[in-house]
C-alpha cells in the first residue's frame, strides 16, 4: 500500500538531491575553516592571475617608454609599488571572497539541516 | 486577462510535459544567435565564419551546460580577433580571464547575462538587461550588466574599426594595442551606460523589495526613469552622441517587455491583500501576504457521437441474440456520455 506522506516527502528529498542540495552537500563535507580556507586559496590564486594579467596589459601599452626609462628609473621603488598595489587587491578580493563563502557555508549547512530532519522524519514513517 | 493566465497555465504545463525536448532547443537557438550576431558583426576569420560550423557549436551547445554557450561564444570572438590583429585577441582574452576569474566564480547562473545583454544591445533594446536582472536577480547582477556591456562596446569599437586597425603595419603592434586600450578605458559612452545600468539595476532590486502595493511595476518605470535620464544627462555631461528617441523608444520597449517577464514570473492580486499581527515569545510580526492570481486551466472534454448506435440499437430491437452483448455495452457507453 502507497503511503502518500512518504512518497510526497521522498519526491521532494530527490529533487532537493538533484538540485540545490548537490551543491550544499559537497560544501557540507568540509569543516567551516577548511571550506573557507580553500576557497580564499583560490581567490588568492585568482586576484594573482589577474592581477599579473593587467599588469602585463600595463606593460605592454607603453613598453618602449618603459624599455627607454628602465635604467633610469628607481626600479626598487616600482617594484615595491606594484608589491603593494597587488597586495592591496588581493587583500581587499580574498575578503569579499571570505565574507560570501562564509554566508554560503552557513546557509548550506542550515539547509542541510532541514535535509536531515526530513530524512528522520522519512525514517520514522518506516516505523 | 484571464485568458491571458490560462494560456501562461498552458504554457507551464506544455513546458513541463516537453522539458526535455524544450530545453535543449532554446539552447541551441540562444547559442545559434550568439553566435550568428558574433559571425555578423566581425566575422573576420573565414574558416569559422560559415552556417555549418555554427550549426555544429550550436548543436553541441544544446547538450552542454548553459555555461558552454559563453564558452563557444568567447571563443568565436576570440579567434575573429585573432584573425584581425594579435593585439586585440589578446586584450579582449585578457578581459575575459578577469571576468571570469574575478567574477563569475561567485555567481555563475549569471553568466548568462553577458551573453543576453550584448545581444539585446544588438536588437537595439540594451535597457530590458538592467531592469529584468533588478526584478529577478540581486544587486550582485550590476556587475554582469555592466560585463556584457563591456564586451559589446568591445565587439563594436573592434568591427567600427577594423580597417584602421588591420591597415597598421605589424611593426605598429604596440600603437594597435594602445589604440585597443585607449578606446576601451577613454569610451565615456561605455562609461556612461555601465553606470546608468549598474543603478538601474541597483534602484529595481531595492524598489521591487519595498512592501507596497505594485513595487514591480513601480520599480521597472522608476527604474526605466533613472536609466534615461542618466543616459541623456551623460550624453549632456559627456558628449556621448546618444539618440534621445533611441533611448526613449528602447526604454519604453523595454518596460513592456519587462512587464512580460513579471506576468510570467510574478502575478499578485492586490486587491485581495490580507494584513495580519500575530506574536511569539521573541517577535511581533507584521505580516502582508498578497495572494498569487491563478486560474485552472479549464479541462476538453471530448464527446464521442457513435454513429452506429442506431444500426446497433435497431439489431437490438430485432433481438438478435449474439449483437445483444455488443449492443448493451454501447447503450452503456452512450449513458456516460
Amino acid at each position: 500500500m502507497l503511503n502518500e506522506e512518504r512518497v510526497i516527502l521522498m519526491t521532494r528529498m530527490a529533487s532537493y538531491e538533484n538540485g540545490e542540495g548537490r551543491g550544499n552537500m559537497s560544501i557540507g563535507n568540509y569543516f567551516r575553516s577548511d571550506y573557507i580556507g580553500k576557497e580564499v586559496l583560490k581567490a588568492v590564486i585568482c586576484a594573482t592571475i589577474s592581477f599579473g594579467l593587467c599588469f602585463a596589459l600595463y606593460l605592454f601599452y607603453d613598453f618602449e617608454g618603459f624599455m627607454l626609462n628602465i635604467y633610469k628609473m628607481d626600479l626598487l621603488q616600482f617594484v615595491k609599488n606594484i608589491l603593494i598595489l597587488y597586495a592591496v587587491v588581493v587583500v581587499i578580493y580574498g575578503v569579499i571572497s571570505y565574507i560570501i563563502f562564509s554566508i554560503r557555508y552557513k546557509r548550506a549547512k542550515k539547509s542541510l539541516k532541514k535535509y536531515y530532519n526530513n530524512l528522520r522524519k522519512l525514517s520514522g514513517l518506516y516505523d | 486577462m484571464t485568458s491571458l493566465l490560462v494560456f501562461k497555465e498552458y504554457l507551464k504545463k506544455f513546458y513541463g510535459s516537453y522539458e526535455v525536448f524544450i530545453t535543449p532547443i532554446l539552447k541551441f537557438l540562444l547559442a545559434g544567435l550568439s553566435l550568428l550576431v558574433i559571425n555578423t558583426s566581425l566575422g573576420f576569420m573565414e574558416k569559422i565564419n560559415n552556417a555549418a560550423i555554427l550549426l555544429i557549436a550550436a548543436l553541441m551547445c544544446s547538450f552542454l551546460p548553459v555555461g558552454f554557450i559563453l564558452f563557444f561564444a568567447a571563443l568565436f570572438i576570440l579567434l575573429h580577433l585573432y584573425a584581425l590583429a594579435l593585439e586585440v585577441a589578446v586584450v579582449a582574452l585578457a578581459l575575459f580571464m578577469v571576468m571570469f576569474l574575478m567574477y563569475f566564480r561567485f555567481s555563475p547562473k549569471d553568466t548568462l547575462v553577458v551573453l543576453l545583454t550584448p545581444i539585446c544591445f544588438m536588437l537595439r533594446i540594451p535597457y530590458v538587461m538592467p531592469i529584468a536582472m533588478g526584478l529577478v536577480g540581486t544587486p550582485a547582477s550590476a556587475v554582469s550588466v555592466s560585463c556584457g556591456t563591456i564586451v559589446y562596446y568591445l565587439v563594436s569599437y573592434v568591427s567600427g574599426n577594423a580597417t584602421t586597425l588591420s591597415a597598421m603595419d605589424a611593426g605598429e603592434a604596440s600603437a594597435r594595442f594602445r589604440m585597443v586600450i585607449d578606446s576601451m578605458l577613454g569610451s565615456k559612452g561605455m562609461l556612461v551606460t555601465v553606470a546608468a545600468f549598474a543603478i538601474t539595476v541597483i534602484v529595481v532590486y531595492t524598489i521591487r523589495r519595498m512592501s507596497i502595493d505594485h513595487s514591480w511595476t513601480i520599480a521597472m518605470i522608476g527604474g526605466a526613469i533613472i536609466n534615461m535620464v542618466i543616459l541623456l544627462l551623460g550624453d549632456l555631461i559627456y558628449d556621448t552622441k546618444v539618440s534621445v528617441i533611441g533611448v526613449m523608444f528602447g526604454t519604453a520597449v523595454s518596460v513592456l517587455l519587462a512587464k512580460v517577464l513579471q506576468f510570467f514570473v510574478l502575478n499578485l492580486d492586490y486587491s485581495r491583500t490580507e494584513k495580519v499581527q500575530f506574536e511569539d515569545d521573541e517577535y511581533y510580526y507584521y505580516v502582508k501576504a498578497v495572494p498569487k492570481i491563478t486560474v485552472s486551466t479549464p479541462t476538453k472534454t471530448v464527446k464521442k457521437i457513435n454513429t452506429q448506435r442506431h444500426s446497433v440499437s435497431s439489431q437490438n430491437r430485432g433481438g438478435t441474440r449474439s449483437t445483444g452483448t455488443r449492443g448493451a455495452g454501447r447503450t452503456r457507453s452512450y449513458d456516460q456520455e
